[in-house]
């Protein structure tokens, strides 16, 4: 008997691992951005090591790398999540500085009055701000879902309605104040990790699970891969759409935030490059552009990525527009390498989706 | 009323005039000083360099992508020819410096071509990470520096106007590129209308897959295509340069949403097939009235953004509202359902 025991003991075990490993590597080939961008970051952040690590591995330049990642992370996390249902959101970068401006104005209007109010204020202006983003996210999704506009033109055309009233508002110049709780937090550093960078890991735990673990997420999913499908299986898609470019919206306004924290100034056209920056790290970590699919996991390690090389270029004494060309060349190669292996793997499927046979 | 439909046009370009002339008369009873030839010529000088980029960017929507680094292409092209000319000291006249920038142009639009038609990539993002290879090998490897003075020909062309008018307010010029608009926006107009290649952009951006199994040569005429799209644009840089009269190859960059803007409002749709060379003109028409009606009328320059922003909104929406009600009105479910979601 005892050997019995033992002989399917190890049946069992073996088939235990056997399929955990074959999860391991379903899940390796599922999650192509993830895996990827592992090789991607490690291999840029020890090339860089490697060229001058008495510069890149300083304090200094590590924490600078988490401290700028988290505003260009969360919005890049939003406009995954629009990738999913098989949009695009170009109005990201408006919305948050649309919001950072309405922080600032807040507490400038309250600070006139009296200056103590306006400090006790900050989490009600935090919440005012995240307010302005999850309304002009309805907006987004409202002209998408109900009126169906196709998403690049709906958030093309928010975008210059945004920016253009931020721009009115300010009449183009830079607003300043922010209330110090906002500067404190963002000067703050738990075990040498900032504030901030801990503020993006958890946006991007919550968004993940929010994805893979919520009816919602599910739906976005279907709907980004299949919107005929998910009609007729019921999925309302005008909920969905409405609820992912709110949840944008939200995280777009919480980006504005981040601006403030980082340095309390406010203007209409801060981050501009962010825009097409936000769509190369999406695209880089995974998420395909014509919807259901997307990792929220890929797209932290492309921010971190780009980071990674951004500071690097500057360690090695190399300017913006050689990194303008290093960001190109990557995206480029990287989507070079995914058009060449994908029909080899799943040829039956490429075949559909893009109804012509790859040479 | 057949008649009335037919006014209105393919793809809306009735409609689009109609605001346009209403727009006009509009902006003339509130303010006189808009009705007179000064306006319209500044307009038109104003409209020259965007109305060639829209040309350019037509042809892309019309095969069903999209280009974001069309202005890059425009403005790496012409300052790298300039700078060439100034560095090495050599003249040959204007059509020189064209057929140089037009040649940068073309093989810039070749590797957008060779990318996205040979790899079947998508558009949007091929031309957004060029956009970032072209702009910064132009500034690592060409200079960034602003050239306030062009060569001799060049600077001689700048101050050459096809009608002088004396008027009541002044004297009205026209600048001598305006025409260069107008024959570049007949030339696409020819190519879409008579030529094999414009049937061919029309039918892959209506159905890829089928025109393919038609027998067009899909790959070929992407290709060719981008190649175009950088000829254009290459023309529409040399003339900002000239127009502006120095060389700063920061300009242009930036703009690219604007100029799909007002393609778009111009009737051209996004998922290709569809749009045509007067919708496009009517629709850059368009926006530079605005722009020049809102600072007659006294509204602050910002608000232009917004005023397009919602322009853009309005026409849209109202195109797909009636796109979808008249799909549901010949049958099926799926093209109702479509709109909602996917993009192209």
């Amino acid at each position: 008997m005892p050997k019995n025991d033992l002989s399917t003991g190890l049946r069992d075990t073996n088939g235990r691992v056997d399929s955990l490993v074959r999860g391991m590597v379903e899940r390796a080939r599922d999650n192509r951005g993830v895996g990827r961008m592992v090789l991607v970051f490690v291999a840029s952040f020890t090339l860089f090591a490697a060229l001058n690590p008495r510069v890149f591995l300083g304090p200094i330049n590590l924490q600078n790398i988490m401290v700028s990642a988290p505003e260009v992370g969360v919005i890049a996390v939003a406009m995954t999540l629009a990738m999913l249902t098989g949009g695009i959101d170009l109005s990201l970068v408006s919305i948050a500085n649309l919001s950072a401006i309405t922080m600032s104005t807040m507490y400038t209007a309250l600070g006139a009055s009296s200056p103590g109010l306006a400090e006790s204020m900050a989490v009600p202006i935090l919440l005012a701000g995240i307010m302005v983003g999850v309304l002009c996210g309805l907006l987004n999704g409202v002209l998408i879902g109900v009126v169906g506009i196709t998403p690049i033109l709906a958030t093309l055309g928010t975008m210059q309605i945004l920016n253009g009233l931020a721009i009115v508002w300010t009449g183009g110049s830079t607003l300043y104040g922010a209330p110090s709780g906002f500067v404190t937090f963002g000067k703050t550093a738990v075990a040498t990790i900032p504030m901030l960078f801990i503020v993006f890991l958890a946006v991007a735990i919550s968004i993940a699970i929010m994805i893979n673990r919520t009816a919602l997420g599910r739906k976005m999913e279907l709907q980004g891969a299949n919107p005929v499908a998910a009609l007729f299986s019921g999925i309302r898609s005008a909920k969905v759409l409405l609820g992912s470019y709110a949840i944008g919206g939200g995280l777009a306004g919480l980006a504005g935030f981040l601006f403030l924290a980082r340095n309390p100034t406010a203007s209409a056209d801060y981050g501009t490059s962010y825009v097409l920056l936000v769509i190369v790290i999406a695209v880089l970590g995974g998420a395909n552009p014509n919807g259901g699919f997307a990792s929220v996991a890929g797209v932290v390690l492309a921010t971190l990525t780009l980071q990674v090389v951004s500071s690097g270029f500057t360690a090695l004494r190399l300017s913006t527009y050689q990194y303008a060309i290093a960001q190109g060349v990557i995206l480029i190669t990287v989507m070079i390498v995914d058009a060449i292996t994908w029909p080899k793997l799943r040829r039956g499927k490429k075949r559909i989706a893009s109804g012509a046979p790859t040479k | 009323m057949p008649s009335l439909r037919r006014l209105q046009g393919r793809n809306n370009e009735g409609t689009l005039l109609l605001v346009l002339i209403g727009l006009c008369v509009i902006m003339s009873l509130l303010n006189p000083v808009f009705f007179s030839i000064n306006t319209a010529f500044s307009i038109m000088r104003s409209t020259t360099v965007p109305l060639i980029l829209a040309l350019a960017v037509l042809l892309v929507i019309i095969s069903g992508g999209i280009d974001v680094s069309f202005p890059v292409v425009a403005i790496a092209s012409a300052y790298t020819s300039v700078t060439l000319m100034l560095n090495f000291d050599f003249d040959y006249g204007v059509p020189v410096v064209f057929l140089m920038s037009a040649c940068i142009g073309a093989v810039l639009g070749l590797i957008n071509g060779v990318v996205i038609a040979r790899f079947r990539l998508p558009t949007l993002i091929v031309t957004l990470a060029t956009q970032g290879i072209f702009f910064g090998a132009m500034l690592t490897y060409v200079g960034s520096r602003y050239h306030p003075d062009l060569p001799p020909s060049m600077s001689r062309l700048s101050t050459v106007n096809v009608v002088n008018v004396v008027t009541s307010n002044g004297k009205a010029y026209l600048h001598v590129l305006v025409l260069l608009a107008v024959v570049v926006a007949l030339l696409v107009w020819g190519l879409l209308k008579w030529t094999m290649f414009g049937r061919s952009l029309y039918a892959i951006g209506g159905d890829y897959e089928g025109a393919r199994r038609a027998g067009f040569r899909v790959v070929r005429t992407q290709v060719l295509t981008y190649v175009l799209v950088g000829v254009i644009a290459s023309l529409a840089g040399v003339a900002h340069i000239v127009m502006s009269r120095s060389a700063n190859p920061q300009d242009l960059v930036g703009g690219e949403l604007d100029i799909i803007a007002a393609v778009v409002l111009g009737g051209a749709s996004i998922f290709g097939g569809r749009g045509s060379v007067l919708g496009t003109v009517l629709g850059v028409l368009l926006i530079q009235v605005i722009n020049n009606s809102l600072l007659l009328v006294g509204v602050p320059g910002a608000w232009l953004r917004a005023a397009v922003g919602i322009l853009l909104i309005v026409g849209i929406g109202i195109q797909t509202v009636s796109a979808r009600r008249k799909a549901r009105r010949v049958h099926s479910v799926e093209d109702a359902a479509t709109p909602a979601g996917k993009e192209a």
